[in-house]
């Protein structure tokens, strides 16, 4: 994964959310994104970008944390 | 007797014949088969079978991206069929009553098939060592009732059966006895199945229990009653319906179909696969019983038969051992000839048929050529190869009889 553009279309996609223009604070639950969906989103990512998420992260909460964590996984820094 | 009744107010289905319950209907009316050759996919080693696939199903467009996708394809059928009863019965989707009380009850025999399979491809075949969050939730029996449930704010009891070919038709009569105990005022019933997996397939041939056919025959492939049958035809798809306290439908001026007036089930104790015809009679019986129906007032018999050898001329003899004289004045059809058999939900798509059937007054037919009866199957008034119309019908049975014996039958008024 080099930059994020493909994972926050991925994420467009999938949960209608434009984490470019999403207020970072909104809530990834008041939104509609439910633990469950975010499992699989998480699951989807990795296997469509072949990134690894570490087990250790904690799962994000709001549309700014997912940004940070997609950001994060492009860096290869993850 | 309960001084309770039960009313039919929606209806819903999702079949190889249609998108919607009339449509199913008017197909089924029309003599149109849905059954054609079928391949499954990415199969290892390729097969062709006469199947019934709802084609035209487009799970995303009906339920959204997000919802389709933690569905297995069991559940989307089910969930769109479901949600199709609901608003045919002029419920609104968001409770604007108290449905603390209200109850689903759902029948599918193989549930989350080919999520299973996908899953099992992905481990053995594919060298992955894990699978997607959601399996679980996707395969599940139960996730079907459930999603019903929470779509549509029911917080009653939620039931799955799984009683292999029975399934969808024991769920409506346990929905059924709930509102006429008064347990709860409605229940959304039915059921669904997607059984098209490779695997499946292949374990159905090895019983050697299905009709052969090509791509030329399959339409035709499913010959219930007829000389000429050569075994069952695998079918997806999904069923449901509302049923509701009859004076609670009354009041608030719903339409009602008709009314589901018994339901009788028993086990043949017998043999995991061989019918018999003591124990089906014994359902017949019951469900006769518990409505206070004599065999004089049924006129129409949605039949069980799948088109085997074996199945179907047994069907004959319970019928005629349970109607009595009645039973040659008795109208028999199975519309599995055109839907196919959708082994958990074929209790569901039946009822719906047998519904429809008493409230349009027209008895669909078995496909086929009826100089082809087998004489092992004579017996009743078999409608073959065209509708009876302009049928004044007072009271109709829908019959499932499942691998391992188990019998339901419900019994409908007009």
């Amino acid at each position: 994964m080099q930059d994020t553009a493909p994972a926050f279309r991925f994420v467009q996609e999938r949960l209608g959310i434009d984490l470019k223009s999403a207020d970072a604070a909104a809530e990834l639950s008041s939104l509609g994104v439910d633990s469950l969906s975010l499992l699989e989103l998480m699951f989807e990512i990795e296997e469509k970008f072949g990134v690894k998420v570490d087990e250790d992260t904690p799962p994000p909460r709001s549309c700014g944390e997912l940004a940070g964590l997609l950001e994060h996984l492009a860096a290869g820094r993850s | 007797m309960s001084a309770r009744r039960v009313a039919v107010t929606g209806l819903g289905m999702v079949s190889p014949v249609g998108a919607s319950a009339q449509d199913s209907f008017d197909a089924l009316l029309d003599a149109r088969s849905g059954l054609r050759l079928y391949e499954p996919p990415d199969a290892p080693r390729p097969i062709a079978v006469p199947a019934g696939v709802c084609a035209d199903f487009d799970p995303v467009a009906a339920l959204g991206a997000t919802q389709a996708a933690r569905m297995d394809r069991y559940c989307q059928l089910g969930v769109v069929a479901g949600l199709a009863a609901w608003r045919d019965a002029g419920l609104a989707q968001t409770a604007d009553e108290d449905r603390a009380a209200w109850a689903v009850a759902w029948g599918t025999g193989m549930g989350g098939a080919l999520t299973y399979e996908r899953s099992y491809r992905q481990l053995f075949a594919g060298g992955r060592d894990r699978l997607a969050p959601l399996t679980v939730v996707q395969a599940m029996n139960n996730a079907c009732a459930s999603h019903l449930a929470i779509a549509l704010q029911l917080g009653g009891s939620c039931s799955t059966y799984s009683v292999a070919c029975a399934s969808a038709a024991m769920a409506i009569g346990e929905a059924f006895r709930r509102v006429r105990s008064g347990a709860a005022p409605a229940a959304l019933a039915g059921g669904s199945e997607a059984p098209l997996a490779y695997g499946v397939i292949r374990a159905w041939l090895a019983l050697q229990v299905l009709a052969p056919g090509d791509a030329q025959s399959a339409a035709g492939a499913c010959k219930p009653f007829q000389a000429a049958r050569g075994g069952l035809v695998l079918a997806e798809g999904a069923a449901a319906l509302v049923l509701e306290d009859w004076q609670r439908a009354e009041r608030r001026g719903a339409r009602i179909y008709a009314e589901l007036a018994g339901y009788g089930e028993s086990c043949d104790c017998a043999n995991l696969v061989r019918p018999d015809a003591d124990g089906q009679a014994r359902a017949l019986r019951a469900a006769l019983a518990d409505a206070g129906m004599a065999p004089a007032e049924v006129d129409y018999v949605n039949a069980h038969a799948t088109g085997t050898r074996e199945g179907d001329a047994v069907e004959i003899a319970a019928l005629a051992a349970a109607l009595g004289d009645r039973a040659p004045a008795v109208a028999v059809s199975s519309t599995k000839s055109a839907h196919g058999h959708p082994l958990g939900a074929a209790g569901a798509l039946e009822a719906v048929a047998t519904v429809l059937a008493l409230h349009r007054r027209a008895i669909p037919p078995t496909l086929g050529d009826a100089a082809g009866l087998d004489p092992a199957c004579a017996g009743v008034a078999h409608v073959i190869g065209a509708a009876r119309r302009e049928a004044p019908l007072r009271a109709a049975l829908s019959n499932s009889f499942a691998f391992g014996g188990s019998n339901a039958v419900l019994a409908f008024r007009a």
